[in-house]
């Protein structure tokens, strides 16, 4: 019991000690920059070019005739200084807004990103609701009185092994 | 051979359509010949789909340029191998192939229960007749593979004609993996009609008890096991294919692969409730239904266009046909149940929200959420399309985004759940079961982040694996180190020992096992690395530990393609480890270009080198170079999902051995004199 307790508060005491590590800001280059936006991006969406429909950044196999200038264009967007914001306008403007690699978190793309919590949330409630039903329910003998003669719990058991043993191939 | 092909569907169709209505029939009468003779039709049925595959096969390996399906998919330099594979790599044959591998199915149930369960078998195999009949449908009045070339004529009659040569095979298909992947995943989603049969004839039926699921149970671990492997293989083909340096890219037709499986693992799991405590019956049934239901969706969104993907067969009107039969399955799947709900409802209590079995509704509920996430996702840009007219993207980092977090809450589970008994646990089954791994995985959360671990997700992830791990690991020490006890055997032989003695159990905790290695493997992906040069001969690149010296070219002409690569040395610390050899291969046939990656690969970090082209401005070639930190520990992690897998699907050791010794007479069952709390308290499975 003590040891159990020494050891939780241990590990606890290491967890918290090293908080402030995980906060530590890794450095960022130019190129990771552009490798970042570029993951925002889908690979010639809205042109007939590439049909591949991949991230911009992945979308580099051969074959692909649009990445690479959508590339460039995006490296020297990056390396002139453009903000983010305004490079990734570009290229909506460009493609539409299909060439984001995410829905737009505005109008009727909100909806994407609020569905899988609400999806949630309501299987969190309804698991809720299944386990409060569950536990206020009688217990399987209680439930068979007054319904005619009751299958006792060894009866059952019973029956349930044999047809264990005889499915079990 | 084409005409023989095109008869063999035919009557394999009437065969199909007697099966399916002789069996309703047979429900009604109860005649014992009609009964038969149904089941016959049902293995006349698989026999004759035999036939057809083998005899489009043929067309292949005798390079029948007649035939249009083989001119679209073959040539003749094509090898033996790949000619295999070009039955499945279009529309039309691979439909018949899933008409095979249903077939193998069909056969196999048909036969294994020809003498057993008499009350239940003629509603499986009507079921089973009606999922037949649809993919026989198509097979011979919508996308036949059977048909031949024709051109018009001077007096504008259609005269059959041959071509010298096929189109060829899709370069991106002409990979070993892609001879094994597609059977993988189709044998997944074909297999999982036999659980939809059996669930849904069990409840056409009011078939007593659990029997259904005792039957089924075999079966749903072999198409989930398959579906796995599909899955992995797929991903592992991405991945020495495509070039991009990923293996999961979220596309639709990955994603329509995974519903099902995650559905399918709900199922393996909740079902352990319906047969060990008698809950969760309407909950089961519809994860059946649900799954077969993904199986067909999952078709229908890769062949009818409605979602682009890179992976998806051509756009054609056979769509129409899928939501036609999905509209079906799901009117009969709900008259089913609303007329014979009555028959699910549970038999038991919950005792403690602390017990096994909470933690399966919860396992169920984020596995449900996950799915279905997945699939609105899928589907978003459709109805964002259909709704505002703008279509919109839903790639990658969204997918991530809501799924990652579903992830690691699944894996916390994966640990947590084994651990609890049925019914209720104690505090200090808590402390006892929780204490070690839980401290064991938060020090290694500790020393991580002493190593440079920054990224949230990867690290907690990490956590979540050393917790999970110790957990398993511990669950095999103990029970080694009571059987060494007693036998005096290694603890190696121990664990083996115990593990055959309860494989359901064991097997699982091998299967879970296998997904903490996969989930390692994936939390490596925060930590990729990537760099691009153009490179002359002699000049060399550096990433990660590696020097990669260019050391020069070569073009390799091989009978279906021309192979152009790079020789590229990896030194590390200035030592030659390796050459790696990427290449971009031009097939002449369709002219077509594809690429062949060269991968170093270490339980540490992947060195996958691509020939990613020639430069466009200085004209030298074009070496991309990834580093791709644990990416093995996922296909090792497949491996160790599918040896657990196979070793739940064997019987345990001692119940045979009882058996063999001792006969048990019908009244006197193994569990003669045991109370049902007792042997649930055992904590089994």
């Amino acid at each position: 019991m003590t040891r159990f307790r020494a050891c939780v508060a241990f590990s606890v005491f290491l967890l918290i000690a090293a908080v402030p590590l995980i906060t530590t800001p890794a450095g960022a280059q130019q190129t990771d920059h552009a490798k970042q936006l570029g993951g925002k991006l889908i690979c010639g969406v809205g042109t007939t070019i590439c049909s591949c429909k991949q991230i911009l950044t992945q979308c580099n196999h051969v074959g692909c005739m649009n990445s690479g200038m959508m590339l460039k264009t995006l490296d020297a967007k990056v390396a002139n200084g453009d903000p983010d914001e305004s490079i990734l306008q570009g290229f909506v403007l460009e493609f539409g807004t299909a060439v984001l690699a995410e829905p737009p978190k505005t109008g009727f793309s909100l909806l994407a990103w609020w569905l899988p919590s609400i999806y949630l949330v309501l299987g969190t409630v309804l698991v809720i609701f299944v386990i409060s039903r569950w536990r206020k329910r009688p217990g399987p003998q209680a439930a068979t009185a007054g319904r005619g003669p009751a299958i006792s719990a060894e009866l059952l058991e019973r029956a349930r092994a044999q047809a264990s043993r005889e499915t079990q191939d | 051979m084409d005409i023989f092909g095109s008869f063999a569907l035919a009557l394999a169709f009437v065969c199909a359509v007697y099966a399916f209505g002789g069996g309703i029939a047979a429900i009604f009468t109860r005649h014992p010949l009609l009964i038969k003779s149904t089941r016959q039709a049902g293995m006349a049925t698989c026999a004759l789909i035999f036939l057809a595959t083998f005899s489009l096969e043929y067309l292949f390996f005798s390079d029948n340029f007649a035939n249009a399906y083989v001119v679209a998919h073959s040539n003749r330099d094509l090898s033996t191998f790949y000619k295999v594979a070009a039955l499945w790599s279009g529309q039309e044959g691979s439909l018949l192939f899933w008409s095979f591998l249903l077939a193998v199915y069909v056969l196999s149930v048909l036969i294994t229960y020809r003498n057993k369960n008499g009350e239940l078998m003629p509603y499986v195999g009507v079921v089973m007749a009606g999922v037949q009949i649809f993919f026989l449908t198509l097979n011979n009045f919508v996308a036949s593979p059977f048909k031949a070339l024709a051109s018009p004529g001077a007096d504008g009659v259609l005269n059959y004609v041959a071509r010298a040569d096929g189109s060829g095979l899709n370069p991106l298909l002409q990979y070993p993996e892609m001879v094994i992947h597609p059977p993988n995943l189709y044998s997944g989603y074909t297999g999982f009609t036999i659980p939809f049969a059996f669930a849904l004839g069990a409840l056409l039926a009011r078939y007593p008890g659990e029997k259904w699921i005792h039957l089924t149970r075999k079966w749903t671990m072999i198409a989930w096991m398959f579906q796995s492997m599909g899955i992995l293989l797929g991903a592992h083909w991405a991945y020495a294919v495509l070039g991009w340096g990923g293996y999961w890219g979220w596309d639709p037709v990955e994603n329509a692969s995974f519903l099902p499986w995650l559905t399918g693992t709900a199922f393996l799991h909740s079902v352990m409730m319906q047969e060990k405590r008698g809950m969760m019956k309407v909950w089961n049934v519809w994860l059946v239904f649900c799954t077969f239901l993904l199986c067909i969706l999952g078709t229908f969104l890769t062949r009818s266009g409605i979602v682009s993907s890179v992976h998806a067969f051509a756009q054609s009107s056979i769509g129409s046909w899928f939501v036609g039969f999905l509209v079906v399955i799901i009117s009969v799947c709900l008259g089913a149940y609303l007329k014979n709900r009555d028959y699910l409802k549970s038999e038991n209590q919950l005792d403690s929200i602390v017990s096994r079995e909470s933690s399966f509704l919860f396992n169920n509920l984020i596995l449900l959420v996950s799915c279905v996430a997945i699939l609105s996702g899928t589907l978003f840009p459709v109805f964002s399309e259909w709704i505002t007219g703008n279509r919109i993207s839903v790639g990658a980092p969204f997918f991530n985004k809501v799924n990652i977090p579903i992830g690691l809450l699944l894996l916390f589970l994966t640990g947590v759940g084994p651990l609890l008994a049925w019914r209720k646990t104690s505090t200090e089954s808590m402390k006892r079961n929780f204490g070690w791994p839980l401290g064991i995985g938060l020090i290694a959360g500790v020393i991580a982040l002493v190593f440079g671990f920054r990224e949230i997700y990867s690290w907690v992830c990490l956590i979540l694996c050393v917790f999970v791990a110790s957990t398993v690991g511990l669950e095999f020490y103990r029970g080694a180190k009571v059987i060494r006890a007693r036998s005096g055997a290694t603890y190696l032989a121990s664990a083996v020992d115990l593990t055959m003695r309860n494989t359901r159990r064991y097997g699982g905790y091998i299967v879970h096992m296998g997904m903490v290695f996969v989930f390692i493997g994936l939390s490596g992906a925060a930590f990729n690395r990537d760099l691009q040069k153009d490179m002359q001969v002699g000049q060399t690149m550096q990433i990660g530990p590696y020097s990669l010296l260019l050391q020069g070219f070569d073009s390799r002409p091989e009978k279906n393609y021309t192979a152009q690569r790079m020789l590229v040395e990896v030194l590390r610390d200035k030592k030659p480890i390796m050459m790696l050899y990427p290449e971009k291969r031009h097939f002449s046939t369709n002219e077509q270009n594809g690429t062949m990656v060269a991968i170093y690969s270490t339980l540490k970090q992947d060195l996958y080198v691509v020939y990613a082209g020639d430069s466009p401005d200085t004209q030298l070639p074009v070496l991309h170079a990834y580093l791709n930190p644990l990416v093995k520990w996922i296909w090792l992690g497949g491996a160790v999902v599918v040896l657990g897998t196979l070793v739940a699907m064997l019987p345990n050791r001692r119940a045979v051995l009882v058996l063999a010794g001792a006969p048990q007479p019908a009244a006197q069952p193994l569990t003669h004199g045991l109370t049902p709390s007792a042997t649930l308290r055992d904590g089994h499975d």
